[in-house]
C-alpha cells in the first residue's frame, strides 16, 4: 500500500531564552505511517505537539532529526516538490485583510502557478464547492469566522492537493458550520481520494472523520489505531443501565461473557460490559429469563473523548500503544 | 516553456498583491503623493529662504528626489513580507512552491512602477516650482541613474526582508530607518567630504554615494560619471551576490526554527 506519509523518529526540540538555555522537546521520535486516501486523526491536549508535526509534515518546519518521505519524496531534500502536492488549511485562517475573497483564491492560484483560464476556472470551481459566491466581492476582514474558515479550505484546494492538512479546521465555529465543513471534508477525501490528515480537539469530528487516529502527548505517540480499537485499548467499556422491578440474579452476570464489572441497588443495576452493542440483547434475554421485569434500558457508550481523558492521564511508563 | 510560464505567474502573484493594496489603501497613495512631496517642498522652500543658487538648490533637490524614489521602491520590496507579517498569513506563502527571487521580483515590479511615478511627479514639480531641470542629464543618464536608484531599493528591500525573517516584527522599523541611515552618511543634501573620515569610509561603500555624485556631476560638481557609474553598480553587483545567498540561507533559517509558524500565529 502507498504511503502518503511516512515518517521515522521525528524530534524537534525548540530552543529559547538567553543563550538558547531554554528548550522544550516538542516531538520525542514520533514514527507515523499515514495511507493514501485516509483521513488520519491527530488528537491531543495543547502543547503535545500537533501544530508542530503538522508544520513539519507541511514542510514549513523542519525536524532536528529522523526521516520523513511524503507521497514518496524526501522532505528535507524535496521540500519545494512536495510544496507544489500538498496544501494546508488552518483554523482562525488568515489571509490578506484588503484583498476580497475571489482576489485571495486568485493570488494563491498564481502562487501555485495556475494560468489565467485555469485559474478562472478554479476558482469559479471553489466558490460554487463552499458557498462563496455571495461574498466574493467581500473584503477578508469583513468576513464571518466561519465564512474565513470557507475560504481557507478552498484555498487549500487550489493546487489539488494530493494530501491535504487540516489543522482545527472547524475550531471556534457555530455547530451548523462545522458540520457543513466536515461534510465538505469527507466528501473531498471521498470524490477525490485525496489524503487527509488532521489536528482538532473535538472527539466526534475526529471520530466521524477519521479512518484511523493518533493521540499525541508530550511529544510522542500515545496510541495508534480507529476510534474502535482505540475505544477497546483502554477498557472503560461501556455501561448499560438497567431500571427493574424484582430481582437480578448475580450469578448469571457472573458467568455472563463480556461483563467487566456491575452494581446493584434499588431498582437500578449498571453493567459495564466491553460493548454494549453487541451485549445488550443477550444479556436483557437472559435477565428476563431469570424473571426480572425489566422497565428500563438506558446505554452509555465510551466515546472518544472517554479515551482522550484516559491517554491524557496516562503515566509514560509504557507510552505506546498501537493497533 | 511550461515551466518558465509558471515562474513568470508566480512572480505575477506577488506584483498582484502589493498592486491590489496599494490601489485599496489611502496611506499607500500617501507614500506616493504626500511625503514626497512634502519633502520636495520643505528642501525646496529651505533653499529658496537660504538665497542657495541654482546649482546648489539642484544639489539637495537631485538628493530629495533620489531620496524618495528610493523610500517608495524599498517599501515595496520589503512589503513582499511585511504584508504577510502584518497579517498573519506568512505560512500560506511559504506552504506554496515559491522560490525567493519570486517573492522579491513581483513586490519590485510594483515598486519601480510606484517610484517611477513618484519620480515623474516630483520632477515636473521641481521644474515648475523652483526651475530645476532634472532630465539634464539627458535621457541616457537619467536612465541610468533611476535604474541605480532602482537597484539600489531592491539590495534595500532585501535586507529588510533578511531581517523580518530573522529578528520577526522586532525588525519592521529597519523599513523606514535603513534609507534614513543611508541618507545620512551618502551625502543627500551636502558633500560626503564634510563627513568625518570614518563616516566617509562607510559612504564609499554605499552605492547611493556613487550615484549621486554622478548626477551632480552633470549640474557643475565635478567627479568622473562614468567611473563614479560603474563603483556604484559594481557595489550593487557585490551586495545582491551577497543577498541572494543569504536571504535562501534565512528561509532554511526560518523553516528550522519555526518562525514561519510563528510569524503566523
Amino acid at each position: 500500500m502507498f504511503l502518503a506519509i511516512h515518517a521515522k523518529e521525528i524530534h524537534k526540540t525548540f530552543q529559547s531564552g538567553c543563550w538558547k538555555k531554554r528548550k522544550k522537546a516538542a516531538l520525542q521520535g514520533i514514527d507515523l505511517q499515514v495511507r493514501q486516501g485516509e483521513i488520519f486523526g491527530i488528537l491531543g491536549p495543547n502543547g503535545a505537539g500537533k501544530t508542530t508535526l503538522l508544520s513539519i509534515l507541511s514542510t514549513l518546519l523542519l525536524p532536528d532529526r529522523g526521516e520523513i518521505h511524503i507521497l514518496g519524496l524526501d522532505s528535507i531534500r524535496e521540500g519545494h516538490r512536495i510544496r507544489e502536492m500538498i496544501n494546508l488549511s488552518s483554523g482562525n485562517a488568515n489571509f490578506l485583510w484588503s484583498l476580497k475573497v475571489e482576489e485571495v483564491l486568485h493570488f494563491f492560484g498564481m502562487l501555485y502557478g495556475l494560468s489565467g483560464k485555469e485559474r478562472k476556472a478554479r476558482v469559479e470551481s471553489l466558490i460554487q464547492m463552499f458557498e462563496l459566491g455571495e461574498h466574493r466581492e467581500v473584503s477578508f476582514d469583513r468576513l464571518s469566522t466561519g465564512m474565513k474558515q470557507r475560504l481557507s479550505l478552498a484555498k487549500s484546494l487550489m493546487n489539488d492537493p494530493a494530501l491535504l492538512l487540516l489543522d482545527e479546521p472547524t475550531v471556534g465555529l457555530d455547530p451548523n458550520v462545522s458540520i457543513h465543513i466536515r461534510n465538505q471534508i469527507q466528501m473531498l477525501q471521498r470524490s477525490r481520494g485525496m489524503t487527509i490528515l488532521l489536528t482538532t480537539h473535538n472527539m466526534k469530528e475526529a471520530e466521524f472523520l477519521c479512518d484511523r487516529i493518533a493521540f499525541l502527548k508530550e511529544g510522542r505517540i500515545q496510541a495508534l489505531g480507529t476510534a474502535q480499537s482505540l475505544k477497546k485499548m483502554i477498557r472503560i467499556g461501556d455501561l448499560i443501565k438497567i431500571q427493574y422491578r424484582g430481582e437480578v440474579m448475580e450469578e448469571s452476570l457472573l458467568r455472563f461473557e463480556g461483563v467487566i464489572n456491575y452494581s446493584i441497588s434499588d431498582g437500578l443495576c449498571e453493567i459495564m460490559v466491553d460493548d454494549a452493542e453487541k451485549r445488550v440483547g443477550s444479556l436483557i434475554a437472559q435477565l428476563v429469563r431469570d424473571g426480572t421485569h425489566i422497565q428500563n434500558v438506558n446505554v452509555e457508550q465510551t466515546n472518544l473523548e472517554d479515551v482522550f481523558v484516559q491517554f491524557s492521564k496516562e503515566v509514560d511508563s509504557d507510552p505506546s500503544f498501537c493497533v | 516553456m511550461f515551466n518558465f510560464q509558471k515562474r513568470l505567474i508566480q512572480i505575477q502573484a506577488f506584483a498582484f498583491k502589493n498592486w491590489v493594496i496599494t490601489k485599496r489603501n489611502v496611506f499607500s497613495l500617501s507614500e506616493i503623493l504626500f511625503w514626497p512631496l512634502i519633502g520636495l517642498f520643505s528642501v525646496g522652500l529651505l533653499s529658496v529662504f537660504l538665497g542657495l543658487d541654482q546649482q546648489m538648490t539642484g544639489f539637495v533637490l537631485i538628493g530629495i528626489i533620489s531620496m524618495s524614489l528610493i523610500q517608495v521602491c524599498q517599501i515595496d520590496v520589503a512589503y513582499a513580507l511585511l504584508y504577510d507579517l502584518w497579517s498573519k498569513s506568512m505560512k500560506h506563502t511559504f506552504i506554496a512552491p515559491i522560490y525567493p527571487y519570486q517573492l522579491i521580483s513581483g513586490a519590485w515590479l510594483i515598486g519601480m512602477g510606484r517610484s517611477f511615478v513618484v519620480f515623474v511627479l516630483l520632477s515636473l514639480i521641481s521644474q515648475i516650482a523652483f526651475g530645476f531641470n532634472v532630465y539634464q542629464p539627458g535621457i541616457f543618464f537619467s536612465f541610468l541613474h533611476l535604474v541605480g536608484l532602482f537597484f539600489i531599493s531592491l539590495m534595500i528591500g532585501i535586507g529588510v526582508c533578511i531581517l523580518v525573517l530573522l529578528f520577526g516584527y522586532k525588525a519592521e522599523v529597519a523599513a523606514w530607518s535603513i534609507t534614513s541611515l543611508m541618507a545620512l552618511v551618502c551625502g543627500l543634501y551636502y558633500p560626503v567630504t564634510i563627513l568625518p573620515s570614518s563616516v566617509q569610509t562607510l559612504a564609499r561603500v554605499l552605492p547611493l554615494t556613487y550615484f549621486l555624485e554622478s548626477y551632480r556631476s552633470f549640474y557643475g560638481f565635478g567627479g568622473e560619471r562614468i567611473s563614479l557609474l560603474g563603483k556604484g553598480f559594481g557595489l550593487i553587483a557585490l551586495y545582491l551576490a551577497l543577498e541572494a545567498p543569504l536571504l535562501k540561507w534565512v528561509i532554511g533559517h526560518a523553516r528550522r526554527k519555526g518562525t514561519f509558524m510563528k510569524l503566523s500565529e
